[in-house]
């Protein structure tokens, strides 16, 4: 089930909602931890069955890495099991298919080519339970001895399937011991209208004009081609940063906090700050669970350049079983290391306009790795944003960005501050309630107008 | 929350309240409301509640299906649709779902893009059928309303094809003998003298238009049309066509449709059969004015869409034509007929079987190809043409 749906708004939220309220605050755990599941397994009720057995085992796990406390040895045995069925479970569904296909390049290999359907969200939930054993490990959580609570934070349905990626540690006290107050309830409608209206109202629209005017490919020109991929700068952003913060809102809705996964990232001057502000949670558990892991910068040059490699190869194959990803992944830890060694000193000299177009240059050339699977379609489309010959812009480019020109506007203007800022200064006064709620009729009207016309309502993370 | 300290009015709630009082006011709509079978506002059947089977759960079928079942039967639905397609139109875009909100209350198509384009396919499906049969085969193709009319698209539009299309169709039928009737010159003028050769609302060419194309014919075959006095020409207000059904521009006037009427044409003489199946009924007239109950009237003509029809006219004494065609001739036959003793209509949306054992045994003297360039453009039907 996906958030921006009739189904979901309409039919699952009011009855969860009634229900998680009704019930007796001990009873409401496990009944976050049953819904969790029918919005899990709605539409692929198979992975239920998957998703209760990564419970058990990390919950298996986290008992005896606790149990073992004193001795070492048999707790890291049991944090290292933990990890590699974890990773497994992601190696197969999600992995299995490209390295067959990879390997069956190789002369004398001819393995069976797997189709296996991705388990929606795997790649989220995987490292959230991850996390868990950590945690505990490191003695940064304490150990959930209570299985049915710790289900609830393996599935929590808001960051089920497109994150944030919650690390257990931030949660383990709200699990046992949070406290729904209307004023939270009330920030989280408010968060839930800020994602829905992005991922409907600016995502979906972004993502139509992105497939209309990559369709016509050649005939584009290079502005034609900029501004396509801009609109899909666009689309993957309000798209993603909506899901996380409908997720951050209807977690609030059930008395959780969740930390923010996106600040502003196109506003950025540098592709340092880029990724301390994009998708943070990703890099956050890359960062503390990996990076540092690996030595950080603690082991000298050489192998920090190395940990970085490693990071950003493994951040980049995250997020997609396909080359492209891998390219798009070291593509950033190429250009963080020349930041970070060479780059950044003269990058601070220079007027912040220069910084804002060399980052947005740097990111909008990144996402085209990252859209274009293909590597002929990549290469096609990459030569069209530089090749002067095909003119500046085509006809039907031209026409597709007139008419979606207001909402290109709005999309800009939306990925800065500004907005925010604007807020942040009325809010004190007493009748802020009037343009929040005239916000949300708004957002409601609009989407619930878009989702029953059934308009192009894309979901892009099946490849997470 | 950080909030608190600043605003403590109980007003502060109000998304809060919105929010809840909406998800629950359209949760417990849809499930108290009665369900419809049928939209007239958007000529389609809705989705009724799926079959549920372990089988259809596991598949992903079943929720799927659901999901549709919610949107076809959500409450206020035809708001909705409305609601977002206007608002799709004053954010900038030309029109909504495929249709351009043009000037004048002109719901028009967009054009057929040229990479989607099965014109070629198309016509190499008719020269290679018209090899197969020893019968003079013409074609006639209507152009797009918004080639026409491009007076009333909106600024911003798409280019229309249709000369490009054209002349794939006029190469094709040059070098394989197959006469074709181009109607976009005597469109063009009949356009700009005022003449309304398509309806606002709908894709169809006007019961005038298709009388102009039917007198194009004639000049190209040699045959006297009947002369426009001789008609008495009936008038039906409320016409809601298909580009208002799958636009949603509620606000949108309706056309008028009319029904030239000769005089001369009475249950007597006339005689029109409609097969589909093994089934046949029998009627003595070409007007079907139950259809004028409903929202969209163009099934007045013929009764709408059916795989074969045949109209005898035996005030006419010769000639025996056979149309393969859309729906664009449903509104011309009723002309052809006053020259025509007999014709024949295959539609092959819905009849799959041989043509030309039809024409085998149909002892004809033309055929003739019908078709409005969108449809030629995109149908995929054609290809049972054998």
């Amino acid at each position: 089930m996906v958030f921006s749906s009739i189904i979901f708004l309409f039919m699952y939220l009011p009855f969860v909602l009634l229900v998680y309220y009704i019930v007796p605050r001990k009873f409401r755990n496990l009944f976050l931890f049953i819904v969790n599941l029918i919005f899990y397994g709605w539409g692929e009720p198979v992975f239920v069955l998957l998703m209760l057995f990564s419970t058990a085992v990390d919950y298996t796990h986290g008992y005896f890495i606790d149990k073992y406390r004193d001795n070492k040895r048999k707790a890291k045995v049991f944090l290292i099991s933990s990890v590699v069925i974890n990773l497994s479970l992601l190696g197969f569904f999600k992995y299995a298919g490209f390295i067959t296909n990879t390997l069956n390049v190789l002369p004398f290999v001819n393995l069976p080519v797997l189709t296996i359907p991705l388990p929606i969200g795997i790649s989220f939930y995987t490292f959230q339970t991850m996390s868990y054993s950590i945690d505990v490990y490191r003695g940064d959580a304490p150990v959930q001895k209570n299985i049915i609570t710790f289900g609830t934070y393996v599935a929590l349905f808001p960051q089920l399937i497109a994150g944030p990626i919650v690390r257990y540690k931030d949660v383990a006290y709200q699990l046992d011991h949070r406290k729904e107050t209307l004023d939270q309830v009330t920030h989280g409608v408010k968060l839930f209208m800020v994602g829905l209206g992005k991922k409907v109202l600016i995502a979906n629209q972004m993502g139509a004009m992105w497939d209309a005017i990559r369709e016509t490919g050649q005939a584009n020109g290079v502005l034609g081609s900029w501004i396509g991929i801009a609109a899909y700068t666009f689309q993957i952003y309000f798209d993603f940063s909506g899901y996380s913060d409908m997720a951050c809102g209807l977690g609030n809705m059930f008395g959780f906090e969740f930390l923010k996964n996106f600040n502003y990232p196109y506003i950025s001057k540098t592709i340092t700050e880029f990724w301390r502000r994009w998708h943070i949670s990703l890099s956050t558990w890359f960062r503390e669970y990996v990076y540092i892991p690996l030595g950080g910068n603690r082991k000298g040059v050489k192998r920090q350049i190395f940990n970085l490699l490693v990071v950003w190869f493994l951040t980049g194959f995250w997020h997609g079983a396909a080359y492209n990803f891998i390219l798009w992944g070291l593509y950033y830890g190429i250009i963080l290391i020349i930041e970070k060694f060479i780059l950044m000193k003269w990058l601070e000299k220079l007027p912040s306009a220069v910084q804002h177009i060399y980052t947005l240059f740097i990111v909008m050339i990144g996402w085209t790795l990252f859209y274009f699977e293909d590597m002929g379609q990549l290469m096609s489309y990459l030569a069209g944003m530089f090749d002067f010959t095909q003119g500046i812009i085509g006809q039907e480019a031209l026409s597709i960005t007139i008419s979606y020109l207001p909402l290109f506007i709005i999309a800009a203007l939306a990925s800065t501050p500004l907005g925010a800022k604007l807020y942040e200064k009325v809010k004190s006064g007493g009748f802020i309630w009037i343009p929040e709620t005239a916000y949300c009729a708004v957002v409601l009207l609009l989407c619930t107008a878009s989702l029953v016309n059934q308009s192009y309502n894309p979901f892009l993370y099946f490849r997470f | 929350m950080d909030n608190t300290k600043e605003n403590k009015s109980i007003l502060r709630f109000g998304p809060l309240v919105l929010f809840v009082g909406f998800i629950f006011t359209f949760c417990i709509l849809f499930i108290i409301m009665p369900k419809s079978d049928y939209s007239s506002t958007e000529k389609r059947y809705l989705e009724q509640f799926p079959e549920f089977s372990f089988e259809t759960l596991f598949s992903g079928e079943f929720t799927e299906n659901f999901e549709t079942y919610l949107a076809d039967q959500f409450y206020g639905r035809n708001f909705w649709k409305g609601l977002n397609s206007y608002y799709n139109l004053y954010i900038g875009h030309n029109g909504a779902d495929g249709v351009y909100n043009g000037k004048d209350g002109y719901l028009i198509n967009v054009p057929v893009e040229e990479k989607n384009s099965k014109v070629q396919n198309n016509i190499n499906t008719v020269v290679k059928f018209s090899k197969s049969i020893d019968v003079p085969v013409s074609v006639e193709i209507v152009p797009s309303t918004g080639y026409i009319m491009s007076d009333k698209l909106p600024v911003n539009h798409f280019n229309y094809n249709d000369d490009i299309y054209f002349n794939q169709i006029i190469n094709a039928c040059s070098t394989n003998n197959i006469e074709f009737i181009d109607l976009r010159e005597r469109f063009k003028k009949s356009s700009s003298d005022g003449i309304q050769l398509y309806y606002k609302t709908d894709h169809h060419w006007t019961t005038q238009g298709a009388y102009e194309g039917y007198k194009q014919l004639c000049d190209k075959w040699g045959i006297t049309p009947t002369s426009e006095e001789k008609f008495n020409i009936e008038t039906y207000d409320d016409f809601y066509g298909t580009t208002y059904s799958t636009s949603g521009f509620w606000f949108t006037d309706p056309d008028k449709v009319q029904v030239w009427n000769n005089p001369d044409d009475t249950e007597k003489n006339i005689t029109l059969e409609i097969v589909e199946g093994d089934t046949q009924q029998t009627y003595h007239n070409m007007y079907f004015f139950n259809h004028l109950e409903e929202d969209d009237k163009y099934p007045i003509f013929l009764d709408g869409n059916h795989p074969i029809e045949h109209i005898t006219n035996t005030n006419v004494k010769t000639g025996n034509l056979l149309i393969i065609k859309d729906s664009f001739s449903h509104c011309f036959a009723p002309f052809a007929a006053d020259n025509f003793n007999s014709i024949t209509l295959v539609d092959l949306r819905y009849y799959k079987g041989s043509v030309s054992e039809i024409v085998k045994k149909g002892n004809f003297d033309k055929v003739l190809v019908l078709y409005g360039i969108d449809n030629f453009a995109t149908d995929t039907d054609l290809a049972w043409l054998k």
